[in-house]
């Protein structure tokens, strides 16, 4: 009370120190340079524990000296991740005021990904749109006019999240956030219910159902989480999935992307023998083509579960699914079985409608595959595999261009893998009781809402309420 | 025209569970009290149900016991029944509940304030708030008396334009017998331009206990060992008392034909009643339309009084016309046999928009008049008397020109009570939950003392003789809490090391939790301490979100903690405040040195 009082006293720059105190203790981070295609890029991060930070990413901690450029070794808990030149500059005498750690980096992709991936783990947060402006202006370290250019870049910033979250730039991540929202809410619901319930008048929940909700839900944001992991995707190369069922043609997809493109880079065995994996390039993108061929030279019953098997893996391990299809011929009960599994796992996926060249049947797909990218393609003739190899990089091509994009999908990548750590730790808790298990679920529905805008307790109440019959 | 010659500080409109409260409170802050009902002898009377506290509400009337107020002590005093509920769950969430004799707890009530220096008690019905420039300047009466005061406390309840629904048959009426107040409401409406709106709520028929077949019921036995509902009782005061029973059963096939029957007969779906009642604790009638697949409701027995057969059924609220409640009461065996005393009946009653509110409770366009209880959307006595206290403290500090009291989100139940009511407003009476509050483990009812009674001290709320015992106390369960075993004999007064011991237990249970949810809570509460400058209007920040814009406009946040809290408003939204709120503070600032 009283010294919410003296804080009205207090003169404005002394106030601002204040502000940046109470508001903004955290420290962030992010890529300062634009241009995805520059050989060098600049991280900063700012705040009170960007020295600390920074001691854990570099080989040798060391006690830095401020303006001084050193140059080092950046280590991400196993190998060496890259050379930098490293600047720390003192707080108050730097850009924002607070503590700030320049490093200056090669510019690829991965690293710089990497490395933000990196400060995060150890502390650090995503900086939002206009973060670092906001507190250089906070700091007085900027005058009023420079302050309305602020307002713009964080509103601008602001307009874009708002567009996000109204569904118009990835409708389809939203939506599925959307859908583990309500999972967790209502089954947040369902143990909040019980908690009030002091009549002891319902069934309890099961142990089986709680693991299974909670786990299904994680499930979804581990595989969400992979997706965001653009870094990875730019190192390790883009893993695609061909499927389809035998004759659909996979094989001679395989060959003619990677046939004409001149560019085989390898032709060897998987790790099974049936499965054949292929490497291309793709505008400077790596990609790796998985086929599940060879089954047909097996009996039939065993061919059909073993080739299911191995297609379930396939795709389990991918991050793009194609769907090969006969365009001659109607999608097949074996197919529709086929989609169930593919639905299932979550994934990017392109449907291909191939053997265009032959007499083409209309293509009838499962309602629910409907709306999906169907491209059209001719192993014989090469019509339309360039316009699927360019269908494939393109969406990672996206990331890349535009830095803001990498950024914000870290922001997004942090708050599942937030959520994912709650959600395990509810998972321990079980058989705990519901006060234990509640906490967790709300964390993690909290940063489900961060990326998706609101779940208030009142949420919660209002299943309950539609649900369950409340006594007073 | 009689116009008293006093001046009051502040004048408190109604004496239910939530105008005693505020009476208290502010006259023991050294106001000017006076207390207007339009009947003392219904001072603090329960018009629902005869017990205090429950789920969420039982941790309440501890904050307000622990806080200086007398809720918890009235109740003890009229206590025949206690049952701590939730036990079966783990202590964040049990919750204690207490039966009372209804009508020794409004006279223990009733005495309090009697006895209480600075507080006027008077029997007379408020028709008017008078205003001037600067605010509240005086109250009319219904005998045309005029009080002059520097501020209002309005806690009407159900009463204002109440009117009562049994059936088909419609009658004015704040509770049943009682007359409503109509003028009040006019001039709330048309002359201080309050919004106002309706919400509807119920009470169940009493009968008389003769012919009940016990031997059908499950009984519910009071809890034994003893406990006390507050921190200030001494359990050994409780050991003479015959403690009452209270008892269980279910509604059956029969009680669920009667209602399908007699669906259009009701008022709620006869069409009589349009606002908005809960949806929690809804009519029987409501309950059998909403969940046709439960076929059998709890009934819950709880007796009126050491000194009356009358029993509350709980679970049978209703305004259903009086020959089918008679028959829904035949259709539970076990009450066969026996009447009604009272028919159950709805009530729909004004209420007045709480986002209009500070967090001090004081209206925003009215200085000097705050709102508190059912009047700000709310049911139950004890979010009644949770506001009622905070109110009365406001109030007083209002005339003493000192700084409002508000209790965070993670102090207290009444702070997420009244954040909720300003923030977010309400479309159905507010009841509290304990998933309303985030840090559950940090609210618990084991707790409350330790909580909130430094507050209660510091403002002079409680009697000062309470400082030492309470501070040996505090230190008693820290040295507990690392393990050390108590030092010496300290004075505990009414507390002591059992307690002690058991709430050192209980921390150990919660630990990891209770500092997780400590973190997070100080790093919100930071930034609650950001006041929105004066003058400074949030709506206008370009580059706001339209709808963050009007969400602010008609909110007004104090703080930048509570516009963070308003559904919608987006992170962004309050980073460009930030650094607007900084902007205008400069600019104000180059304007005083020019």
């Amino acid at each position: 009370m009283n010294w919410k009082k003296d804080l009205e006293k207090i003169p404005s720059r002394t106030r601002a120190k204040l502000l940046k105190y109470i508001y903004m203790n955290d420290t962030i981070c992010a890529v300062s340079t634009g241009n995805a295609s520059a050989a060098v890029a600049i991280v900063r991060m700012s705040g009170p524990q960007a020295v600390d930070i920074l001691n854990r990413v570099v080989l040798h901690a060391r006690a830095w000296q401020p303006r001084v450029q050193i140059f080092c070794s950046l280590f991400d808990g196993k190998d060496v991740l890259d050379k930098a030149l490293v600047t720390y500059f003192q707080a108050p005498h730097s850009f924002t005021g607070e503590d700030v750690v320049e490093l200056a980096i090669h510019g690829s992709p991965y690293i710089k990904g990497r490395l933000l991936e990196l400060l995060c783990a150890y502390g650090a947060r995503p900086a939002r749109r206009g973060e670092f402006s906001q507190r250089a202006f906070l700091h007085g370290k900027m005058d009023l006019v420079e302050a309305q250019a602020v307002c713009d870049l964080i509103a601008s910033g602001n307009q874009a999240a708002h567009r996000l979250a109204m569904n118009t730039l990835d409708g389809k991540l939203s939506n599925r956030l959307t859908q583990l929202k309500t999972t967790l809410a209502e089954l947040l619901a369902q143990i909040e219910v019980r908690l009030d319930d002091v009549d002891e008048e319902m069934a309890p929940l099961g142990e089986a159902f709680i693991t299974q909700q909670i786990q299904s839900v994680l499930s979804h944001i581990k595989a969400l989480a992979q997706t965001f992991s653009v870094g990875r995707l730019i190192k390790d190369g883009l893993k695609v999935a061909l499927v389809g069922v035998p004759n659909s043609g996979k094989s001679s997809l395989l060959n003619a992307l990677v046939g004409f493109d001149r560019a085989i880079v390898s032709d060897q065995s998987g790790t099974t023998r049936d499965t054949v994996e292929e490497t291309l390039d793709v505008n400077g993108q790596k990609i790796i083509l998985t086929d599940t061929a060879g089954i047909r030279d097996h009996a039939v019953d065993v061919a059909e579960q073993e080739g299911m098997r191995r297609t379930v893996r396939a795709m389990e391990k991918a991050d793009v699914i194609v769907w090969v299809t006969d365009g001659s011929l109607g999608v097949s009960a074996a197919e529709q079985n086929l989609w169930q599994q593919i639905k299932e796992q979550h994934k990017r996926t392109l449907i291909v409608r191939n053997k265009i060249d032959q007499t083409v049947v209309k293509l009838d797909l499962p309602a629910d595959a409907q709306g999906m990218t169907v491209l059209d393609v001719s192993c014989k003739s090469g019509q339309g595999v360039q316009e699927l190899k360019e269908t494939l990089v393109k969406d990672m091509d996206a990331a890349e261009s535009v830095d803001g994009v990498l950024i914000s999908n870290l922001r997004h990548y942090e708050a599942l893998l937030r959520a994912q750590t709650d959600l395990e730790e509810a998972l321990l808790q079980v058989n705990a009781g519901g006060e234990f298990l509640a906490e967790h679920i709300r964390k993690a529905l909290f940063y489900l809402q961060d990326l998706l805008g609101e779940v208030t307790p009142d949420d919660v109440l209002g299943i309950i309420f539609s649900k369950f019959c409340m006594g007073k | 025209m009689f116009v008293c010659n006093d001046t009051y500080d502040v004048i408190v409109i109604g004496g239910g569970h939530a105008g005693c409260e505020a009476a208290l409170s502010a006259a023991k802050l050294g106001a000017r009290t006076l207390l207007l009902t339009q009947n003392l002898d219904t001072i603090a009377q329960m018009s629902c149900n005869p017990s205090i506290g429950g789920i969420a509400k039982g941790q309440i009337v501890r904050e307000i016991d622990a806080l200086g107020g007398a809720m918890g002590r009235v109740t003890d005093a009229s206590s025949l029944h206690y049952h701590m509920l939730n036990t079966g769950k783990g202590p964040a969430v049990h919750s204690p509940r207490v039966q009372c004799d209804k009508k020794i707890y409004q006279f223990t009530f009733k005495h309090f304030l009697e006895v209480q220096p600075n507080l006027d008690l008077m029997q007379d019905e408020v028709v008017k708030i008078d205003t001037d420039d600067k605010g509240v300047c005086g109250v009319l009466t219904l005998r045309n008396t005029y009080y002059k005061t520097r501020s209002a406390i309005l806690t009407t309840g159900t009463f204002l334009a109440g009117t009562i629904h049994i059936g088909t048959v419609m009658t004015p009426g704040g509770r049943y017998n009682d007359m409503p107040s109509n003028q009040l409401s006019k001039n709330l409406r048309e002359e201080l331009k309050l919004n106002i709106a309706r919400f509807k709520t119920g009470t169940p028929m009493r009968i008389n206990a003769r012919g009940l077949d016990y031997a059908q019921f499950r009984p519910q036995p009071s809890d034994h060992p003893l406990w006390t509902m507050s921190h200030f009782t001494d359990v050994s005061t409780l050991e003479h008392k015959n403690f009452g029973q209270c008892y269980i059963t279910h509604t059956t096939l029969e009680t669920d034909k009667i209602l399908r029957d007699n669906f259009m007969r009701s008022a709620l779906y006869g069409g009589n009643i349009h606002s908005q009642g809960p949806r929690y604790c809804p009519s029987v009638e409501d309950k059998i339309k909403k969940f046709p697949e439960v076929t059998s409701h709890p009934l819950f027995l709880e007796p009126e009084g050491f000194y009356t057969e009358e029993y509350y059924i709980q679970g049978f609220s209703t305004s259903m016309p009086e020959d089918v409640q008679r028959a829904l009461i035949a259709s539970v065996p076990g009450m066969e046999k026996c009447s009604i005393t009272r028919p159950g009946y709805a009530v729909e009653y004004d209420f007045s928009d709480p986002k209009d509110l500070l967090p001090s409770l004081q209206h925003k366009h009215v200085p000097g008049l705050f709102l508190a209880g059912q009047i700000n959307g709310t049911t139950g006595y004890e979010e009644a008397g949770g506001q009622g206290l905070i109110a009365g403290i406001n109030a007083a500090h209002y005339t003493q020109h000192k700084e409002p009291f508000v209790l965070r989100r993670d102090e207290a139940y009444i702070g997420v009570l009244i954040d909720d009511l300003v923030t977010k407003g309400v479309n159905e009476p507010y009841r509290m939950f304990t998933s309303r509050a985030e840090y559950r483990i940090l609210l618990r009812n084991d707790n409350t003392d330790l909580r909130l009674t430094p507050y209660g001290l510091q403002l002079g709320l409680i009697e000062p003789q309470y400082q030492k015992p309470f501070e040996n106390y505090q230190h008693l369960c820290e040295e507990l809490c690392v393990g050390k075993m108590p030092t010496s004999d300290l004075e505990l007064g009414p507390w002591s090391v059992e307690k002690a011991q058991r709430y050192a237990q209980v921390q150990q249970k919660y630990a990891g939790y209770f500092e997780r949810n400590k973190k997070d809570a100080e790093k919100l509460a930071e930034i609650d301490h950001i006041k929105i400058p004066e003058g400074f209007d949030p709506a206008s920040v370009r580059g706001l979100l339209f709808e963050s814009a009007q969400k602010l406009r008609s909110v007004q946040p104090q703080t930048l903690g509570q516009a963070s809290r308003i559904p919608g408003v987006t992170p962004a939204d309050i980073q460009l405040l930030a650094v607007h709120i900084e902007r205008f503070r400069r600019l104000q600032h180059a304007k005083k040195s020019a």
